[in-house]
């Protein structure tokens, strides 16, 4: 045995894990190298000064931090993309099923449709001149809902936003096609999930 | 006691709130303290520590006894934990932690060189310059160990300060027991000669 094998059985030998053979040529090397006593005491004594480290304790408020953010994690179980994946995901097995696939389109045409007619109203009573702000800028914030959201409570807020703007009016400003507009307004009564994709 | 905890993880499963809190009772220090030792950052230690712990509560209905150990598997979700934060943790941030924890400095200022030495066993003989020389031991250490390359520290500080079995690292790391044990051997090799001046 070499300094340099010998050197990789010190933890070996200072755990007592050895076989009989390795033992006899580790010891043999050891009695006759001066080098290697002398590095395997130092190896032992290094050892030794970092099983000594103390230990370090946890502040007095682990527990009831923990237990505070336990409670928010059962309070919300689900995050919102994971909604969004799973609401759309069921929307799409019922149209795929032929009984649901005509109704629903229906549905969806209607949807459609109440969402255009909804929104003519306030927009086009006006001076024809006046044209919803909306165009670019909501679609803007509309669009990356999912990820942007952590709750469900926040699209409401985001319909505050929506009327706040169309209220205010720009003149000359092209309007908008109307799946944009669709896009807007369906904000406004559809859940996180559907809003999604659109 | 490993049956304990799989008894306590079972009744955890089957509703009992009261058994995840003593099951972090039981474990909480030494998982505090192994993030801290592996890290090197006292502070976030204890914020890695709780979420090691949502985790587990997170799949606990995974929980198999019968295959993983309790103890096994809240290190190999610590460990994680600590390696992505600290691939998260920019050079120059990790720079600033390391001056923080470890300069062997005795500035009264540091907060967390006081509070590692408020956490050493009480000595009823107490000599400031044999308390200075200790501290001073224990900051090289620390900071030796914190030089240490990942896969050589974190093996070392399962083995010499969680005082895990070598099969129980390998579990753990999920590696080959001969890996696991020259491993270990080596990262002491390391510390041997990163603290020379002192030993
Ligand atoms: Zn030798």
């Amino acid at each position: 045995m070499n300094c340099l094998q010998a050197e990789e059985h010190f933890s070996a030998h200072l755990e007592d894990t050895l076989d009989y053979q390795t033992l006899q040529g580790f010891e043999e090397h050891i009695a006759e190298c001066e080098a290697c006593q002398h590095e395997y005491a130092r190896f032992q004594e290094s050892v030794k000064a970092v099983q000594e480290l103390p230990q370090i304790e946890p502040s007095p408020y682990f527990m009831s931090t923990l237990q505070q953010r336990l409670a928010t994690e059962q309070r919300q179980p689900r995050g919102v993309k994971e909604i969004a994946v799973t609401g759309w995901r069921r929307l799409l097995d019922t149209l795929r099923r032929p009984k649901w696939a005509f109704s629903g389109m229906v549905a969806l045409i209607l949807a459609a449709a109440g969402t255009y007619f909804y929104q003519e109203g306030p927009l086009f009573n006006r001076d024809s001149h006046q044209v919803s702000v909306a165009p670019t800028s909501q679609r803007q914030q509309i669009v990356p809902l999912p990820e942007m959201f952590p709750s469900a409570q926040q699209p409401r807020r985001l319909v505050g936003d929506n009327s706040q703007l169309q209220q205010r009016s720009v003149r000359s400003t092209p309007a908008q096609p109307m799946h944009q507009r669709y896009m807007l307004k369906q904000v406004s009564y559809t859940n996180v999930s559907t809003s999604g994709g659109l | 006691m490993p049956e304990l905890d799989d008894e306590l993880m079972e009744r955890y499963q089957k509703g009992d709130e009261n058994a995840f809190t003593l099951l972090v009772r039981r474990h909480q220090q030494p998982l505090i303290n192994f993030i801290a030792r592996f890290i090197n950052d006292k502070d976030s230690a204890e914020d890695l520590a709780q979420e090691t712990f949502i985790r587990i509560f997170k799949a606990a209905n995974r929980y198999k006894s019968e295959g993983a150990h309790f103890k096994t598997w809240m290190y190999h979700i610590a460990s994680n934990l600590c390696k992505n934060e600290l691939r998260n943790r920019g050079r120059r941030d990790r720079y600033r932690v390391d001056n923080v924890v470890n300069t062997g400095s005795d500035s009264d200022g540091d907060t967390e060189q006081v509070d590692l030495i408020a956490s050493a066993p009480a000595n009823s003989d107490f000599q400031p310059e044999v308390a200075l020389e200790r501290k001073e031991l224990r900051n090289a250490i620390q900071k030796a160990i914190a030089e240490l390359p990942e896969q050589y520290r974190l093996p070392l500080v399962l083995r010499d300060l969680q005082g895990l079995s070598y099969d129980e690292i390998s579990e753990v790391l999920e590696l080959r027991s001969g890996t696991t044990k020259s491993r270990i051997n080596r990262a002491r090799l390391m510390l041997k000669e990163k603290l020379k001046p002192f030993i």
